[in-house]
């Protein structure tokens, strides 16, 4: 109830208040800001005590005070908020980069290459063959040739196998959980980002022969998709290496450098024309593995992420448009089953393959479900590709995002609990001190 | 290379370089400033390299808006009143009165030099002329704190120049709060414009209902990460309310702070989650002020020159006159006031926030002169702290009693006010 009494509260002031003033300097941007990261809160404490992700909560502030339900974030507030949102996605990529340990990667490399291999081809046959199949029903693609059929499937494909590092992100950050379903889904997250980026550029340098783009200037060549991979793992690593140097060398300011070195990775990708996502993955995974300290500087970002998580994921479900999402949820809920029940197949397949024999087989799909800001961003590049029909297939895939967005992270945390690595960190447990218990579960 | 990454590249260096060097200073000189940042931003900024540009300054508004909240915030949660009645009321009536001293004769003298100098009529002098009164108030505590610690000094003048930079901020932050709320143009639209009280109204509702909401949010939340989040999100909100209703968000961040550490059980975990973030956003304010100056020409140097005299008078003046006043000036003596010369980070929070408040050229002058005082008063303040308290005759003061520690918490480490 004392929730509600906050939205309210907050809904009614910021409403009591827009009359009076006017935009000048970005002060409706901050105030859009301050607003949203109280309000999606607040939310996320609400769906925490129904026993849902937090995330889930900041998706739906996100959606309800977004441009498209009651506007309170108007879509200009939200657009000024952009480089808020980069830096989101910077930090949070930095942390999954931290999180891999070289060791663990030497031992269990190959287990999630194994994993990762099976479950993205599996699910990338299926959806491919069911679009394939549901395709005289699709409005954009009823009168299309089967070649083009096919390429269109699998570009659809392409981009709805790829998974969210983000939310996985932020689901361990908030159960604290370490065993090894969380482990091995972060390591297929991770590896599934670069293979997926290459995939969907591959496929789309297929299409473009089989299905000629009336803009072919949108689609990135070989080259430059090779170079934003190589680039982003070359500047990548440079930058960890400069961050293992000053945290031996100054360590201090663990915050201010973390954000400085974040807005740095923004900026260095955007002119280099390289992967923001796999960049700071690579900063991260050198510096804290080239480094005796680099735990300090993991310490210091993740105590500072959590209104970045907030912000981030309120931003994201400001995008999620309900009167283009509604009309195409009977497509795309079929496509959402498929997709989860080959990713299913798929770690069964990979597990096996791979020889595992703890409970990986049985929970790491769950974790595998969400999707968020790289396969929006690959659904976006999609829509401008084809201007003719690109635009109904981006619709599908924002839908069909929005879909395994809402329920992905409650999958996960399901798995997490079902295997018995996550643990509720009582709050006094971590009062004043900031450290999390679990961390301790590794 | 971009703009925007030229000046996270600068900035990183300066920053690692100030921080080296600023420790060299501070050890082998007794220097502890900011001043080397505020310089930087003068470098950077459109007058001298171009590194940053005007537009690049105005796009980084809301950080320096969000800036000014926290500053607010920092300054009001040093006001707790569990330990304020425990510090004797001498100090307070003391510090009081000097403060209005220094706001009035600052701001009678810049009044005076603007309708001589400029032609304007008093009614046109006095927004300009109480800004830079209320600029002038503030006193840099870093200095003070730095030297009290090194030479252990506890005595009656040690606990006077810990108090009168608290007072000399709250004086100053409400002055100016309550200026920009007086002089508040009429907003466009349908509804009846709010009158000047209104809108002092209004300053002040900001900071209290921000103040309760954040109770309201976060409970008996102890947990530091939470209580980061719910207060980040509260200064952001008033501070963007306050910025979007054109009113100072310095005062209701003010009243955010005091409000919180003197109702919620988890005071301390606030300090330290205000502390977080306290010097990025410190640095970040002192190099956009220094790229925000523009060139004023002589005109500018000559009243930066009166500013920096009347101030040094109204200070000393007014230190002494006050200590007189309540009889406490064989206690202080005549020169206690060169103690709180220095002139800190909280002036260049409201000159700043003045400068981007009214982009005339008559607001530019004074924000030139604030950051000229800013950069010639730190470099000198801790050296004259140090041989004021040296001065100090050992024993007890006059009545001396029981005290708590640090009554009003002016950290060593603490860059603001």
């Amino acid at each position: 109830m004392r929730r509600f009494g906050i939205l309210v509260l907050l809904l009614g002031g910021v409403h009591l208040v827009l009359p009076l003033g006017s935009e000048g300097q970005g002060s409706q941007a901050l105030l859009s800001f301050g607003f949203l990261i109280l309000a999606a809160y607040t939310v996320g404490e609400v769906a925490a005590g129904m026993g849902l992700p937090k995330i889930v909560g900041y998706l739906l502030s996100g959606v309800l005070f977004g441009p498209h339900l009651l506007g309170t974030v108007t879509a200009a507030g939200a657009a000024r908020l952009t480089p808020v949102s980069e830096l989101a996605v910077a930090i949070i990529a930095f942390l999954a980069g931290a999180e891999l340990r070289w060791d663990e990667v030497r031992k269990r490399g190959v287990v999630f290459g194994k994993i990762m291999t099976a479950e993205l081809l599996l699910a990338f046959v299926a959806i491919t063959a069911f679009l394939y199949a549901v395709g005289p029903w699709i409005p954009v693609a009823a009168e299309l040739p089967a070649p083009e059929m096919l390429m269109f499937a699998m570009l659809f494909a392409s981009v709805a196998i790829v998974h969210s590092p983000a939310v996985t992100m932020a689901l361990l950050t908030e159960t604290g959980a370490r065993g090894p379903v969380a482990r091995t889904t972060l390591g297929v997250v991770l590896l599934a980002d670069v293979a997926v980026v290459l995939l969907f550029s591959l496929v789309l340098a297929v299409s473009r022969v089989i299905a000629p783009s009336t803009d072919p200037t949108v689609a990135p060549s070989l080259a430059a998709v090779l170079w934003e991979i190589g680039g982003a793992l070359l500047i990548g690593s440079a930058m960890g290496l400069a961050v293992a140097a000053y945290l031996r060398f100054v360590g201090k300011q663990m915050v201010f450098f973390g954000v400085l070195a974040a807005f740095f990775g923004v900026e260095i990708t955007r002119l280099a024309h390289v992967e923001l996502l796999l960049t700071l993955l690579a900063a991260g995974f050198v510096a804290e593995n080239t480094s005796e300290h680099g735990e300090k500087l993991r310490h210091a970002m993740e105590r500072s992420a959590a209104p970045i998580f907030v912000v981030f994921f309120a931003l994201s479900g400001a995008k999620i448009d309900l009167g283009q999402v509604g009309p195409l949820l009977p497509l795309v809920i079929p496509i959402a089953i498929v997709r989860a029940a080959a990713l299913w197949g798929g770690v069964r397949i990979g597990t096996r393959w791979a020889g595992t024999t703890g409970p990986e087989d049985r929970y790491v799909w769950m974790g595998l479900v969400s999707q968020a800001g790289v396969a929006i961003g690959l659904a976006t590049i999609l829509g401008e590709a084809y201007p003719g029909r690109g635009p109904y297939l981006a619709g599908m895939l924002l839908a069909l995002i929005a879909v395994n967005e809402s329920v992905g992270p409650i999958l996960f945390r399901r798995a997490l609990t079902q295997s018995g690595e996550m643990r509720v960190v009582p709050d006094d447990a971590e009062a004043t001190t900031g450290k999390n218990p679990a961390r301790t579960n590794t | 290379m971009t703009i925007g990454l030229l000046l996270i590249v600068i900035v990183a260096g300066a920053y690692l370089a100030a921080h080296s060097a600023s420790e060299w200073l501070a050890r082998r000189f007794l220097i502890v400033s900011g001043a080397e940042y505020l310089l930087l931003g003068v470098l950077l900024g459109p007058e001298v390299s171009g590194v940053i540009r005007t537009s690049t300054v105005d796009g980084f508004a809301p950080f320096l808006t969000l800036a000014f909240g926290w500053v607010g915030a920092l300054i009001g949660a040093q006001f707790q009143v569990r330990d304020l009645v425990r510090v004797r009321p001498d100090h307070f009536r003391i510090a009081g009165t000097e403060a209005a001293l220094v706001l009035s004769f600052s701001a009678a003298v810049m009044a005076a030099a603007c309708v001589w100098w400029f032609g304007l009529t008093w009614g046109e002098a006095a927004v300009p002329a109480l800004a830079a009164g209320a600029i002038a108030v503030s006193s840099a505590p870093t200095g003070i704190a730095v030297v009290s610690r090194r030479i252990g000094a506890r005595g009656f003048l040690a606990r006077q120049l810990q108090v009168t930079p608290a007072v000399d901020a709250l004086v100053a932050i409400v002055a100016f709060g309550v200026l920009l709320a007086l002089t508040h143009a009429p907003p466009e639209g349908p509804l009846r414009p709010p009158t000047p009280t209104e809108w002092v109204v209004i300053t002040l509702a900001i900071g209290v209902v921000s103040g309760v909401l954040f109770h309201l949010f976060v409970g008996g939340e102890r947990h530091v990460d939470r209580l980061f989040v719910a207060l980040a999100g509260a200064l952001i909100l008033s501070s963007g309310v306050a910025a979007y209703l054109r009113l100072s968000p310095l005062l209701p961040s003010l009243l955010i702070g005091f409000v919180l550490v003197n109702t919620s059980p988890a005071r301390d975990e606030i300090r330290d989650v205000l502390a977080r973030v306290e010097r990025p956003l410190y640095f970040v304010l002192l190099i956009f002020a220094g790229a925000a100056w523009q060139m004023s020409g002589w005109t500018g140097a000559v009243v930066a020159i009166v500013f920096l005299a009347a101030r040094a008078v109204a200070k000393v003046g007014g230190a002494m006159l006050a200590a007189r006043l309540h009889g406490m000036l064989p206690s202080l003596g005549a020169r206690w006031g060169w103690g709180l010369i220095g002139h800190g980070g909280l002036a260049v929070a409201i000159a700043l926030n003045y400068r981007l408040f009214d982009p005339s050229e008559l607001a530019g002058f004074v924000f030139t002169a604030s950051l000229v005082s800013v950069i010639v008063t730190d470099v000198l303040s801790a050296h004259m702290v140090q041989a004021l308290l040296l001065a100090e005759p050992p024993g007890p003061s006059p009545r001396e009693g029981h005290e708590p520690t640090d009554p009003v918490s002016v950290s060593e480490e603490s860059q603001v006010p």
